[in-house]
């Protein structure tokens, strides 16, 4: 059994049918990318796997445990975080106790959040951010900080939601060497990403979403070459690139 | 960090206790929150009169009330705006002890505590089973206010309308009744040294950080483990037995309570409110700060306008209140961090 089974879940918003039957198994140390265009459910497939929305129908097995329609702090308790496409940082506190109350996930002693959440910052490179107020750090600060606060936590599942839109090609590339690194660490990565090359550079698998439905899934140069593919999202100029 | 390390290294002993004492914002405020206390220790030696000393005394309290539902409002960010409920309750069941079942005040504040810890346990538990936030929680408290002030006023063994008065008794000790105005000021104090600390030890806490997740990200602190509703409730809970307690001593001090005087909303502004939205919702130092710029000119508001129409009065200080919170948006704890990290930028550079 894989760390993170989904099994055709299903999420309905009135007569619209957001998800349906999706599934997807992920494995220690693994990056599975989720893309399709806008509106085709990704966002809605994470909140229910984190545990922001109930499904409809399905199960989310963790560790063999069901966790499907458990509270998202609960969730994270058990070891499955997840970021927000649109970041929300605690504004008005610091860089290091915004990872801090990550961190506090784990313990409750004040002395070890600290130390763990220096630990993060200097793993992930932030350190030099530490004292900053959160509402004063640009984008791509926020995006760090992030998945900073979310690794703090100590997960073994990461679900990352669209963490390079809207960064420069210098700061994406830093992002996704933050990925790489938390892979090698073990932590399963589940991703929901628009720049291809992201997704190309990152992802061993790709799961495609159109409508709520999964059209294809597999290793990315065959899921990329696949027509359904490229006509629901990708494109000829992408595909022949 | 680092300039912690530096100061240690270079600084003599005799500067180490003011280092100990003002090196962070937050050991500022605390400090200046004991300057403020001790300052009002001593007060007695050099006020004479019941009046100012009075005065002195309710801005002790109003300060302890502060702080109360600064843990709530200011912490946690809900808008728990009816908070002067759990005053009248632990006020309520003070003198119901006393005058009814002749138990003693020093245990009837506490009890008055629970009773308001009760009552918030139960608002918290409806407002989260029906998911109201924000404004429609704020709006859940005041529609509570009003029912229980109809109900206070028809219930007739605390006393209806009328309200209750504290039985006249001999000063006396064990029933917290005393003929002059020191003893009441050293207890006040006392509340207030206690409400200082433990607004301090929660603001350090994984509690107090969790509080201020919530306030700041109610979905993001979830995502990072944080049960927001179980964090929300202990947060109604700390506010509510502080506030119940501090409820009981006002009930003693000023020895009668009556529905239309505390189930209030404008007592409630003046009380509850305007203190630590004066001083900096959310910071330590707020609510005392406020406390001691609010009470007095709401005294001195009152003195040179009652003589005129009663309405006044809280026309003039309904503007220094707007006035207050257009000019000093994070209040005046937000002025003085701005004022300690001007002084404190170039001494750093000095080292």
């Amino acid at each position: 059994m894989a760390l993170l089974e989904v099994q055709n879940i299903a999420k309905r918003f009135g007569g619209l049918v957001a998800v349906n039957e999706f599934s997807l198994s992920l494995d220690r140390g693994e990056i599975v990318a989720l893309i399709g265009p806008n509106g085709a459910g990704k966002t809605t497939a994470f909140n229910v796997i984190a545990g922001y929305y109930k499904a409809d129908a399905g199960k989310v097995l963790f560790n063999g445990r069901d966790i499907t329609n458990l509270r998202p702090d609960q969730i994270c308790a058990l070891g499955l975080v997840r970021t927000f496409q649109v970041v929300r940082p605690f504004r008005g506190l610091s860089v290091l106790e915004n990872v801090m109350i990550g961190a506090y996930a784990r313990t409750n002693n004040n002395h070890e959040a600290l130390a763990r959440a220096e630990e993060v910052l200097d793993f992930l490179g932030m350190s030099k951010l530490s004292d900053r107020v959160a509402s004063g750090l640009p984008i791509a600060g926020r995006k760090r900080l992030e998945i900073a606060r979310a690794v703090a936590t100590d997960p073994q599942v990461l679900l990352l939601d669209e963490t390079m839109a809207g960064l420069r090609p210098l700061e994406t590339e830093e992002v996704i060497g933050m990925v790489r690194k938390l892979s090698e660490r073990g932590i399963a990565i589940f991703l929901v990403e628009h720049v291809m090359k992201v997704v190309m550079s990152l992802a061993e698998r790709i799961i495609v979403l159109h409508h709520g439905e999964t059209i294809a899934q597999g290793i990315p140069s065959e899921v990329v070459r696949n027509p359904q593919v490229i006509d629901a999202y990708l494109g000829e100029a992408n595909a022949t690139s | 960090m680092s300039a912690d390390v530096s100061n240690k290294i270079t600084r003599n002993p005799r500067k180490s206790l003011w280092h100990s004492l003002f090196s962070t914002w937050d050991r500022t405020q605390i400090t200046a929150s004991f300057i403020l206390v001790g300052l009002m220790a001593i007060s007695p030696l050099f006020v004479d009169s019941p009046y100012f000393m009075g005065i002195i005394i309710l801005a002790a309290l109003y300060a302890f009330i502060g702080i109360s539902w600064n843990i709530i409002a200011g912490f946690t960010g809900q808008l728990l705006i009816a908070h002067i409920i759990f005053l009248a309750l632990g006020g309520y069941t003070t003198i119901v002890l006393l005058n009814t079942y002749r138990v003693s005040p020093w245990v009837g504040i506490f009890v008055g505590g629970l009773v308001a810890a009760s009552a918030g346990i139960i608002i918290a538990l409806i407002t989260l089973r029906y998911g109201l936030k924000l404004d429609y929680f704020a709006l859940f408290t005041i529609a509570l206010l009003v029912a229980l002030r109809t109900l206070f006023l028809k219930w007739e063994f605390v006393g209806g309308a009328v309200g209750m008065y504290l039985r006249l008794a001999k000063p006396s000790t064990a029933k917290m009744i005393f003929d002059s105005k020191p003893p009441y000021l050293y207890i006040v104090l006392a509340l207030l040294t206690l409400g200082i600390v433990i607004q301090y030890l929660i603001y350090n806490s994984k509690m107090g950080k969790y509080f201020m997740a919530i306030r700041e990200d109610e979905a993001a602190a979830s995502a990072l483990g944080v049960n927001t509703s179980r964090y929300k409730t202990l947060s109604v809970i700390i506010g509510a037995t502080l506030a119940g307690i501090g409820g009981g001593f006002y009930v003693m001090y000023v020895t009668f309570i009556d529905p239309t005087g505390l189930f209030n909303l404008g007592v409630n502004v003046e009380i509850v409110m305007a203190g630590p939205i004066i001083g900096g919702l959310g910071s330590l130092s707020g609510p005392i700060l406020g406390a001691f710029v609010n009470k007095p000119i709401a005294e001195l508001i009152r003195g040179f306008l009652a003589e005129e129409r009663s309405g006044i009065t809280l026309i003039v200080y309904g503007l220094f209140l707007i006035l207050s919170i257009m000019f000093m948006p994070r209040g005046l704890a937000g002025v003085f961090h701005s004022l300690y990290l001007k002084i404190k930028r170039p001494s750093k550079e000095e080292a």
